[in-house]
């Protein structure tokens, strides 16, 4: 494409080099960035890293790269791990690509860089996010039309929702299994309010407090990242993020059979 | 006047939860307000919008389209993923009670035993709105970047 004209680079430069932007690429992909960015992303950090082309194959669990420098090609694969979704991970490792562009940055930069996103991430505090969702859903609950009463429980009910949710993931239970439990634990505190005919729309609650488990970066993601050609990928996603809103039904209906009130039917 | 105040109740409630998922997922702290914002324009734009009369699906790809151009520009200036802003900015119109909705008539008409007609219809109705609804926020963001960053000329 570009007819500039690269030196080549030693196999140790190219494989370091190799070696980072892949290195980048999973972190993009594992803390949710869509697969037009982390394509992108990694062709431009391998190629500003002296590599003279970059092709990327990405898929839901494993991504593949391989780099052309001069006449010699290399070739990795490396697994991908859901970990979540962190976009101050994404924003860093794209300023360190557009540094490395500008000749701010180097290969043993890069590698301290990717290390240090690798080891540790960042994150809000806890109680702040367990306050934080809780006014998310009590506001989802007022736009729809609730009063003060339906705000209320909405409130405790997400906030002990995010509390189990929480709770599991620091014990490593498997996210489905997540997702069910805390929506159980979402329904089951709002079921108060039906319960005891709390404010104008006591159905609501039940309805508002379990938004915290909506898989919306998921879906968003697999939507664009159809709309943009990476049908493989965006398929995978969309499979994921159903089985996410089913775990969260199946909460919902758990916790309806065991407090009786059916306020979603 | 009612109309103005209703509006600006409906800017202030869909800002907060954009802003709690954006702490949901680790957007970094300057960007915050950011989704905040193009929340509160949204969601607000679009309750204008429908209460002109327009449908939920058509006003939502309106304002995404909004909240893509704004998301393009924020991105190229501080140098990071549209992403970051877009998918935050959105999450009150996100049709989440629709989906779980779906899913739970879609079980309950599994345990019922005889499919009952108005299930069924509660369960596709609820279906075709997430689906319609998804996909119009999710076509709407793109588009700015469709338009303005073609890499190469159409013809």
């Amino acid at each position: 494409m570009s007819s500039q004209q690269k030196a080549q680079l030693t196999l140790e430069q190219h494989e370091e080099a190799t070696r980072l932007a892949l290195w980048g690429g999973q972190l993009l992909l594992q803390y949710g960035a869509e697969s037009q960015l982390v394509e992108t992303l990694t062709h431009r950090l391998g190629t500003a890293l002296g590599c003279d082309w970059m092709d990327l194959a990405v898929s839901h669990n494993a991504i593949v790269l391989t780099s052309v420098s001069g006449p010699r090609y290399l070739t990795k694969t490396r697994r991908i791990v859901d970990r979540g979704i962190n976009m101050t991970t994404v924003s860093e490792i794209c300023r360190l690509v557009v540094m490395v562009e500008k000749g701010l940055k180097d290969a043993n930069e890069v590698r301290k860089k990717l290390r240090q996103l690798s080891d540790k991430q960042f994150h809000y505090n806890r109680w702040l996010m367990i306050l934080m969702v809780g006014l998310s859903c009590a506001c989802f609950a007022r736009l729809q039309g609730g009063d003060w009463p339906v705000f209320g429980v909405t409130f405790v009910a997400s906030a002990v929702a995010m509390f189990v949710r929480q709770e599991l993931h620091h014990r490593g239970y498997h996210l489905l299994m997540n997702w069910v439990l805390s929506a159980a634990a979402a329904t089951s505190v709002a079921a108060l309010a039906p319960a005891f005919s709390l404010g104008n729309k006591p159905e609501l609650a039940m309805a508002a407090s379990v938004l915290l488990l909506v898989p919306g970066f998921p879906l968003m993601n697999a939507i664009s990242d159809m709309v943009k050609g990476h049908v493989n990928v965006g398929i995978a996603r969309w499979t994921w993020a159903s089985m996410m809103v089913l775990s969260v039904a199946l909460g919902i209906l758990l916790a309806m059979n065991l407090t009786g009130v059916w306020g979603w039917l | 006047m009612e109309l103005l105040i209703t509006l600006l109740d409906d800017a202030f409630f869909s800002a907060i939860p954009a802003i709690g998922f954006a702490m949901l997922f680790n957007v970094p702290k300057k960007a915050l307000a950011y989704c905040g914002a193009a929340a509160a324009i949204a969601h607000s734009l679009r309750t204008l919008l429908i209460s002109f009369g327009m449908s939920v699906e058509l006003g939502s790809f309106l304002v995404s389209v909004l909240v893509g151009v704004l998301a393009f520009h924020w991105a190229k200036k501080k140098l990071v993923p549209e992403q970051v802003f877009t998918v935050a900015a959105i999450i009150p119109m996100i049709p989440g009670k629709f989906a779980f909705a779906t899913m739970v008539g879609l079980v309950q008409l599994n345990i019922d035993g005889a499919v009952s007609p108005w299930l069924l219809g509660d369960v596709i109705d609820n279906g075709l709105k997430t689906l319609f609804i998804l996909g119009a926020l999710s076509v709407g963001l793109a588009i700015p970047q469709l338009f303005l960053e073609r890499s190469k000329p159409v013809v």
